[in-house]
């Protein structure tokens, strides 16, 4: 594994700032934004709720998810993305203790790539970090609802491979800016959760974790003793995105917007007050930044 | 009270254990069983350690028997009332589930209604019944039509404060003016007053204390209060 350092001064298994934010929109049962940096992704959760009868299933809750990128309408892409979720969500969630309902989850992508990672339309696609930001908003935003009953909580990274003569020089959670440079990568998507058998190397603190789904691909060879590698490093990297989870959900009730207050700041003042985005502890993203 | 994710094990052993909401026991291959979270909240357990469940908050309600809850009446369908009661299935009220209800002399309900009522049946394959007399007593105990006055939508951790009778809130409008309040289990609250302003304060108290509005207290909620006119 290479020791040197990335183009932001990172180290090979290092994760940018993770942060996020339980929006608290209105009309759902629970939203999350989750954040690698600057790649970001917004989900909503709505359920058990009431099912067409052409979707209901006798003796489970039904998945409707839909996913949709920052620029343009939902392609061939995004909609293989939201199959690939319902297969990552399926075994996550207790589905058959609601029978006869429906899930309602919307994943929507809050920035679009400005290198051109070659994955799709140029600038429109979804790179493996997106994808692992979106699994990530989707696992907080149905522990933001509190309504189904969860299996354990999915934690994604992603995993690039760099070019390199000799071994495999594999880093995490490469940014928008490493893309380019890339031969390879993909996203991991773990399963933390005490339902699944201990594993000797699975940590004290931490529930085991299993891996659900990978999309890895390279356009070198590769063997599968560099799939292994990338599969343990990115194990690390879903432990940490787990305890930052872990910490997020103790704002839970913090970090929500508050209508109520807002009302009352200008019953007070008597002029119209800017919604202030509430959060101190966590890095926001300057809404002019934001690619539109 | 520590807090948990969902699918994180919880050390609940008792000869009578009882698991409340947000808890499951697993059995594994080999014989063994172990408790864990199925959703994130602050783990709770009774002193003598026998009843463990999970404090959370959430918006969408999942009918359980004898809790009591408000509803709304949609459909009339044969004998029965179609109540909507925010859970993912439409409940079924029978039109002599009222004390004193004879054939001949039924409560006249009308597409709109509120109801206070009793879930009586909540079973994860069968849409949920309910009924407006007291389980024991048979007696309406303050369940049936709820007339006149106005419905207010909270998250389900803020109907459970307010049907704590040592939650400041109620008392504190109570204190301001004469106030009628119903609160349901399902995330409704139904409140009466004559002057329609003070519905107007009440409703807008109860968004401000809600967890999901921003959970003020009882200082800021008298302050509030004064920027009323009331």
């Amino acid at each position: 594994m290479s020791t040197t350092t990335r183009s932001d001064g990172r180290t090979y298994d290092q994760l940018r700032d993770i942060m996020i934010v339980y929006e608290g929109l209105d009309g759902v049962d629970g939203s999350a934004r989750f954040g690698f940096g600057q790649t970001q992704s917004l989900t909503s959760v709505s359920g058990p709720m009431e099912v067409r009868p052409n979707l209901e299933q006798p003796s489970q809750a039904t998945l409707d998810i839909s996913v949709r990128p920052l620029v343009g309408i939902a392609g061939t892409d995004s909609k293989a993305l939201s199959t690939n979720l319902k297969a990552i969500l399926a075994p996550a969630l207790f589905l058959s203790h609601h029978p006869r309902t429906l899930i309602q989850i919307v994943g929507q992508a809050l920035c679009g790539t400005e290198s051109g990672s070659g994955l799709g339309s140029v600038g429109k696609g979804w790179n493996a970090t997106l994808v692992a930001s979106l699994i990530n908003a989707t696992s907080a935003a149905l522990v933001n609802a509190s309504s189904v009953p969860m299996k354990g909580v999915i934690c994604a990274v992603s995993v690039g491979r760099f070019p390199s003569a000799s071994a495999a020089t594999l880093v995490l959670d490469p940014s928008e800016a490493e893309l380019p440079h890339l031969v390879g990568g993909g996203c991991f998507a773990f399963l933390f959760s005490s339902a699944l058998p201990l594993t000797p190397s699975s940590p004290d603190e931490l529930p085991p974790c299993s891996l659900l789904w990978t999309n890895y691909t390279s356009s070198v060879v590769y063997d599968d003793t560099e799939l292994r590698q990338a599969q343990a490093l990115a194990e690390e990297g879903a432990r940490k995105v787990w305890a930052a989870m872990k910490e997020s959900v103790s704002n839970m009730e913090r970090t929500a917007q508050c209508p109520a207050f807002n009302r009352f700041k200008s019953a007070k003042t008597e002029s119209r007050v800017k919604k202030d985005t509430k959060n101190l502890s966590e890095s926001e993203v300057d809404d002019d930044k934001m690619e539109i | 009270m520590p807090l948990v994710l969902p699918g994180e094990q919880v050390p609940a052993a008792h000869v009578n254990l009882k698991l409340g909401p947000g808890l499951l026991q697993l059995s594994s291959v080999d014989g063994k069983s172990s408790v864990i979270s199925t959703r994130a909240g602050d783990l709770n357990h009774s002193a003598n350690r026998s009843k463990w469940w999970i404090d959370s908050n959430s918006r969408r309600y999942i009918p359980a028997p004898q809790e009591s809850v408000i509803g709304i009446v949609i459909a009339r369908s044969g004998e029965n009332w179609r109540v909507d009661i925010g859970s993912a299935h439409v409940a079924s009220l029978d039109g002599l589930a009222f004390e004193g209800a004879t054939k001949r002399n039924r409560p006249n309900l009308k597409v709109g209604s509120l109801l206070y009522a009793r879930v009586s049946l909540a079973h994860k394959d069968m849409e949920p019944e309910l009924e407006c007399f007291d389980a024991q007593t048979r007696k309406a105990e303050g369940f049936g039509e709820l007339k006149g006055g106005f419905l207010v939508n909270c998250s389900l951790k803020m109907s459970r404060l307010l049907m704590d009778p040592t939650h400041f809130l109620l008392p504190l409008l109570g204190s301001r003016f004469p106030l009628e309040a119903a609160t349901g289990v399902n995330g409704r609250v139904w409140i009466n007053t004559k002057d329609p302003r003070h519905i107007i304060a009440a409703s807008r108290c109860i968004e401000a204390v809600d967890p999901d509005g921003g959970g003020m207290d009882e200082v800021g909620v008298k302050k509030f209060l004064s920027t009323m006119d009331v």
